[in-house]
């Protein structure tokens, strides 16, 4: 299939199954924390490979990223995106003080918990609609450019494809305070397996 | 001039190029001093020869060098005069689970290295590896690469 000819209605299925998922790794993240989460509304992206780091704020944007693999049945990529500021809260709710970022081991190990359970609430849910076993590798994390760490995204990607399929979904507590958190998680299946992703679409 | 993954530009001094938010991607630049002649490629995967379907060839090291250079010979750069530098490369997530991420930004410079011998294009610099971005900006007045590292703002020229 052509991911430039993408019908709607497997793009509109795409969005509804991350918000599903996502939806569940919001309660998560919500029990966690003892926010309120509230989701906005899921976009899928189909853009070629050069222009990915702008549809996640600029390439140069420094960002708290986690990174995991999807394991099992159908294969892809999870990426969690933080802003710099909200990475410092969401660290500070966990840990209880606020936290430089890389000094402090102890962050970055909640940081990585956080898109551990995260993943793992989306992957369970996503799972269910496919009826696939979907696994999450150890998270990675990584503080730096968005573009520098999107590229592990694309290496995957690119290997088959010159477009990136991506399901972002945009999800943020206190959102209109000064002390709000905001975050992205992305999608990204890989190409050979797109199938599996679609086939909630089509109900095979 | 952004030059984004994927995709290489060719310009004259005093044009500078520049890729933004490198990571494991590879920056790689020709240069023809004698004229302020040069190119920049942004690659993402190692070798492209054997590929069966390359859409885009430029995203491979190898044959985006290939590509930029024959662009070069034909807006009059001498081929003899070419030199190159690059960097870029780094592995983000370190880990020891991910194998099949972990490392590809080496094997692009790897790759990159291997066909700038067989060209004969001499290698006047590079910064490869480590777990940090880089932005890197190609000015072709002077062929200086500047290699800009945003979380700790530092930067080293190459």
């Amino acid at each position: 299939m052509l991911l430039d000819q993408m019908p709607d209605v497997q793009r509109d299925a795409l969005k509804e199954v991350s918000n599903i998922g996502v939806g569940h790794a919001a309660t998560a993240l919500s029990k966690m924390i003892g926010r309120r989460i509230e989701l906005f509304v899921p976009r899928v992206l189909v853009t070629p490979l050069a222009d990915v780091p702008a549809c996640l704020g600029g390439a140069e944007t420094l960002m708290a990223g986690i990174f995991l693999r999807i394991l099992g049945d159908a294969r892809g990529s999870i990426m969690l995106l933080f802003p710099q500021a909200s990475a410092s809260r969401l660290c500070g709710i966990l840990t209880g003080c606020e936290q430089e970022l890389l000094e402090n081991q102890v962050a970055v190990s909640s940081l990585k918990e956080v898109g551990n359970i995260l993943a793992s609430a989306y992957l369970n849910a996503l799972g269910d609609l496919i009826g696939k076993k979907l696994l999450p590798s150890v998270p990675c994390f990584a503080y730096d450019m968005a573009g520098a760490l999107v590229d592990t995204l694309l290496v995957e990607v690119g290997r088959k494809s010159d477009l990136a399929l991506m399901v972002e979904t945009e999800f943020g507590g206190e959102i209109d305070s000064d002390t709000s958190i905001r975050g992205h998680f992305f999608l990204i299946p890989d190409p050979e397996t797109y199938e599996a992703f679609f086939s909630v679409a089509t109900g095979d | 001039m952004r030059v984004g993954i994927a995709e290489y530009r060719t310009a004259r001094g005093p044009a500078v190029l520049r890729a933004s938010g490198l990571g494991s991607c590879l920056a790689i630049v020709l240069y023809d001093p004698r004229r302020a002649l040069g190119g920049m490629a942004h690659t993402l995967l190692p070798g492209g020869r054997g590929q069966d379907e390359v859409s885009n060839p430029v995203k491979f090291a190898d044959l985006a060098i290939e590509l930029m250079l024959k662009d070069l010979v034909g807006m009059g750069a001498e081929r003899q005069a070419l030199v190159a530098k690059m960097a870029g490369g780094a592995n983000m997530f370190a880990s020891d689970f991910l194998s099949l991420v972990d490392g590809i930004g080496v094997r692009s410079a790897h790759s990159a290295r291997e066909v700038l011998s067989r060209l004969q294009i001499p290698l006047l610099g590079e910064d490869i590896g480590g777990n940090r971005g880089r932005t890197v900006e190609f000015d072709l007045a002077t062929g200086h690469l500047l290699v800009h590292f945003a979380r700790d703002k530092t930067r080293l020229c190459l």
